[in-house]
């Protein structure tokens, strides 16, 4: 809880801090998983960015800036490694990006000792959201007992919905007794805190998001990306390799609001935010459908900086409104 | 993986992190008759030091906001005296197009310089350049640099027609213009072919002890196959859809002999034999 004031004590006298299912966070911003890796690129970025420019004042130090984050979400790290889809993974489109990257991921062991080391190293005091993935029920677990071994990691969140899978991900997540059946088997490995990311793709997500509840999820993310193509009309052909991937960015961020919207009504555990956001303006709507806190995800690859920047942002916001406690903001439609 | 010693003189394979750097553009221009191949040159003073050949700057279109992500463009001339970057690009889609309306003086941002530039056999004296198209952009400063080192280099400068050889005259003028020999698809100058063809009748006729590539995919393809049956080290450099451009989002993988590899920071140039090539 201390956290919450080290970056901005005395300059302001809002509270930022929030509690997402138990994982404390200093700042309601977190990054979308997959679209940030582990934060080392971001942080060499930052490092290197200030390091160039002219202005020798500014403090240097990489894990300095991603503390900025309330908390840091890592890319899917599944059981074994997984080699992903081919390319063309991405497509741009109008608003917005189609990915199916497939979770190529290096494994939960190469991740413990490569991406854990590092962050245990350079930012141990951020918190620090695994984002876990596996092609059946059954592959969720041992992810997770891995990872119960490094005390590094405060929260989990459980990936149910990625849509580019031909196994697995969002099939797990669109069904809400299989989607309970991951979540239980991942509330028995550990004790942290438990977040599901459910997928948009589905006829209800209250329904899921209710399902997911009651299996003992401590939170929720939403949304992940909305099922999509894109097609180059000469060719006749997909842009993806796979055919159809997920949408990102502003294009599905109404989608995102109304999923937060309908969701903070159906269930009482607290809602991370996520489509669309790049600025302060855009997490502050989440944060008033219902979220708890927000992601950043698409933003990152235009602007690589900004989700290092949104809590500053979101805190002169709370100033200029004169709210003092962003809490006070969650679910704070005016009816 | 890094083969060749790090000191920045000695051409060797490097990844330097990209940097996110304001800057300004400082002229535009067409390059060729009908305005589909343009030049533009920015002031970016640490892209313009730090850059080494074959590497690129990912760059943020300015008032373009429903089109989200960076575009890629590799560097052309850089002078880091003046603290300036030279980018050659041809108008293909909606990124291109909106660039042709930048102005001069107006603001922007690149992450750069970004990935694994050449480093092209250091111990190599007579190279071979195999340039397709706008392909012939990361190849110029490589020209330069082999050029400086007091190398042999030989470029075969492929385009469609002659009015798309918008690089012939900064070659000729850096090599000489027997050293640069030239062919397009439609035999409206030079060699009547594709620069595979070309290629494979210098290599009969003289010893190369590297090559360098960029070009359309299929045609690094050809030089590769042409280079591993001539048994010389070949490089090439490969373009993939790419999203962040510093090694995040693994949108831009390349399949390779070591598995799955990053064209933004691993790359974007390969040695060929490590390229699994597909279709």
């Amino acid at each position: 809880m201390t956290k919450a004031l080290d970056k901005n004590s005395g300059a302001s006298a809002v509270n930022l801090a929030v509690n997402v299912g138990g994982l404390s966070m200093k700042n309601p911003v977190t990054v979308a998983s997959g679209t940030f890796a582990s934060g080392r690129e971001y942080a060499e970025l930052w490092q290197a960015s200030v390091g160039a420019s002219s202005e020798p004042s500014k403090n240097v130090n990489p894990a300095t800036e991603l503390e900025a984050l309330g908390a840091l979400t890592t890319k899917g790290v599944s059981f074994e490694p997984w080699t992903g889809n081919a390319t063309p993974r991405i497509a741009e489109t109008p608003s917005g990006m189609l990915n199916a990257i497939g979770l190529q991921n290096k494994g939960v062991e190469a991740f413990c000792q490569d991406d854990l080391t590092w962050l245990a190293k350079n930012a141990p005091e951020l918190p620090l959201v695994v984002n876990v993935c596996g092609h059946t029920v059954d592959e969720f677990a041992p992810v997770i007992e891995r990872l119960e071994q490094e005390t590094v990691v405060d929260a989990y969140e459980i990936n149910i919905s990625c849509p580019n899978l031909d196994c697995g991900g969002m099939a797990l997540g669109v069904d809400p007794e299989v989607a309970a059946a991951v979540t239980r088997t991942c509330r028995a490995a550990t004790k942290r805190p438990l977040i599901v990311k459910l997928t948009p793709n589905v006829t209800d997500i209250t329904e899921i998001a209710k399902s997911v509840e009651a299996a003992g999820a401590g939170a929720l993310s939403l949304i992940n990306t909305v099922a999509g193509m894109a097609i180059d009309a000469k060719l006749r052909k997909p842009l993806l390799a796979r055919g159809s991937g997920g949408l990102s960015g502003p294009a599905i961020k109404p989608v995102a609001l109304l999923a937060v919207h309908r969701c903070y009504q159906a269930v009482s555990v607290p809602l991370i935010g996520m489509g669309g956001i790049r600025n302060a303006t855009d997490a502050i709507e989440f944060m008033l459908a219902g979220a708890t806190a927000v992601a950043v995800g698409t933003a990152n690859f235009a602007d690589p900086l900004v989700a290092l920047r949104l809590a500053d942002e979101m805190q002169l916001w709370c100033e200029s409104q004169g709210v003092e406690d962003i809490n006070e903001l969650i679910g704070g439609l005016l009816a | 993986m890094c083969e060749a010693v790090g000191a920045r003189e000695s051409l060797s394979c490097q990844a330097a992190s990209g940097v996110l750097e304001p800057c300004e553009v400082l002229d535009i221009g067409s390059c060729d008759k009908n305005g589909g191949i343009r030049r533009l040159v920015l002031r970016a003073p640490h892209a313009a030091i730090h850059a080494l050949p074959g590497q690129f700057v990912h760059l943020r279109i300015p008032h373009f906001d429903d089109h989200l992500l960076r575009r890629p463009f590799g560097l052309y001339r850089c002078n880091s005296a003046a603290g300036t970057i030279e980018l050659v690009y041809q108008v293909l889609g909606a990124g291109t197009q909106q660039m042709t309306s930048l102005k001069v003086g107006q603001k922007l941002d690149i992450i750069g310089p970004v990935g694994r530039g050449w480093s092209c056999a250091p111990e190599a004296k007579n190279v071979l350049l195999i340039a397709g198209g706008m392909g012939a952009v990361p190849l110029y400063p490589l020209a330069e640099q082999l050029k400086a080192q007091g190398k042999q280099v030989q470029v075969v400068l492929g385009a469609q027609n002659a009015d798309l050889l918008v690089f012939q005259k900064d070659f000729e003028t850096l090599l000489g213009a027997e050293n640069i020999p030239i062919c397009t698809d439609d035999g409206s100058a030079g060699f009547h072919g594709f620069t595979t063809e070309r290629a494979a009748e210098l290599l009969k006729k003289s010893s190369f002890d590297a090559i360098a590539t960029c070009g359309p995919h299929l045609m690094q393809r050809g030089v590769a196959l042409l280079a591993r049956k001539a048994g010389i080290p070949c490089e090439v450099s490969l373009e993939e859809r790419m999203a962040c451009g510093i090694g995040a989002c693994l949108s831009c993988v390349v399949e390779t002999t070591a598995g799955k590899k990053r064209a933004c920071v691993d790359g974007p140039v390969f040695k060929a034999d490590e390229v699994i090539w597909n279709d």
